[in-house]
């Protein structure tokens, strides 16, 4: 940050393709989700009382890995004070990420399948729109991490965008879930 | 251990989602034989482990027995809601596997009936359909009545919320009322006499209405879901 660097003109290109993919698939998600006729049904894991308190859990487990992404990468950024970041939190941050996020696609799926888009709430617009979010920027933080010449800003941005996302995701949905139907598996 | 790059994290989610997708479809509640076969397969193990020859009188009992707790329909609910790009009111209600519903925006009714299960309800009246899917506390689905078609968001409503039919017989003329209530205190109603549309008065919930000097007593649901 100190040392001011010259503008070269063919570095936005790298970080604009992410960035237009992970675009190109939050408006299919969100395209998708209103023109498909939602089926009102989709698998799921069995054990919990209903698709609802499925779907809250498993957000629920999500967001838990989201705090761990979190909290992780400000440790490798050295942004905890205090704290000198072990030597796997790299593994611990990559791993949790993917758990979260595969945790997340059976509940998106639900969502998308059986429910479609819908704009009639706020509750639901703002997570329906949250939504297609989140997986356009999670795609294009993860088609940035190969990229070697990005500014250092670009992967805490998309990171704590999608972090954001999620945890607007988890207020709209287990929150809700959890306060207007009890904390029921 | 190998490092898996981001790349096979996007991959990994995909394979999931195609896996899911197939899953979905095979298992859709359409196919009964796919959905029922393995609840059906534990309940003819564990209630008749002996007696009945497992070609026989298992396959007839077991699906229906497996099916009902696996249906995810609701009991008894009650739905209403507005249609989209209409402006019409839309009411819907669920009882043990039937479903009843009626459209009305003031100047055209339909009055339907069908069946409810695996959270899907399809209906039919004169002219009119409605196909829905149930969850999440609403009642989504399409609307068509005589060549037109509406998409509608029906969340589930209580009383004094819903539907309303009234029912009678004035000078020799055949009157049947509708009328849909939302949660916001909004809304329609009409009087079929011998089919024909006229205005209908304005519904307070418990209350009579007088039509042409006779005097209509309006029914929720649970009054006369099971004479429609």
């Amino acid at each position: 940050m100190t040392i001011p660097q010259p503008v070269r003109k063919q570095s936005f290109a790298p970080y604009l393709v992410p960035l237009l993919v992970g675009g190109l698939v939050a408006v299919a998600l969100g395209v998708y989700g209103r023109a498909h006729t939602p089926t009102g049904y989709a698998v799921g894991l069995s054990g919990f009382s209903g698709t609802l308190a499925m779907k809250a859990w498993l957000a629920t487990g999500s967001f838990v890995l989201a705090l761990v992404q979190i909290f992780s990468a400000l440790a490798m950024y050295g942004k905890l004070p205090g704290v000198q970041a072990p030597s796997w939190t790299g593994t611990l941050h990559r791993w949790s990420g993917r758990v979260a996020f595969l945790l997340s696609v059976p509940v998106a799926f639900h969502c998308l399948y059986a429910l479609g888009a819908q704009f009639d709430t706020t509750r639901v617009l703002v997570h329906s729109l949250l939504g297609t979010f989140f997986y356009g920027v999670f795609v294009a933080k993860m088609l940035s991490l190969p990229k070697r010449d990005l500014p250092g800003w670009a992967l805490p941005v998309l990171g704590g965008l999608a972090f954001t996302a999620l945890t607007g995701l988890w207020l709209t949905s287990s929150f809700w879930f959890f306060t207007t139907f009890g904390v029921t598996f | 251990m190998k490092r898996l790059g981001p790349f096979h994290t996007l991959g990994a989610g995909a394979v999931l989602v195609v896996g899911l997708g197939v899953l979905s479809v095979t298992t859709a509640p359409r196919t009964d034989t796919a959905a029922s076969s393995a609840p059906a397969a534990k309940v003819t193990t564990s209630v008749s482990p002996e007696s009945a020859p497992p070609g026989q009188a298992t396959p007839s009992a077991a699906p229906t027995d497996a099916a009902e707790p696996a249906d995810p329909t609701p009991k008894r609910a009650d739905y209403a809601g507005v249609a989209q790009g209409n402006g019409g009111l839309v009411a819907l209600s669920i009882k043990n596997g039937k479903a009843i519903a009626y459209f009305c925006d003031g100047r055209i009714e339909s009055w339907l009936k069908g069946t409810a299960e695996n959270n899907t309800v399809t209906l039919a009246g004169k002219g009119s359909l409605i196909t829905a899917a149930l969850g999440n506390g609403k009642a989504q689905g399409r609307l068509q009545v005589g060549k037109a078609k509406w998409r509608f968001s029906a969340p589930l409503v209580k009383k004094p919320s819903g539907l309303y039919r009234a029912t009678a017989t004035v000078r020799g003329a055949k009157v049947v009322g509708g009328w849909i209530i939302l949660p916001g205190g909004r809304q329609v109603g009409l009087l079929g006499v011998d089919e024909a549309p006229y205005p209908a008065p304005k519904l307070t919930p418990g209350s009579p209405v007088t039509v042409d000097g006779a005097e209509l007593r309006p029914e929720d649901t649970d009054a006369f879901f099971d004479d429609l």
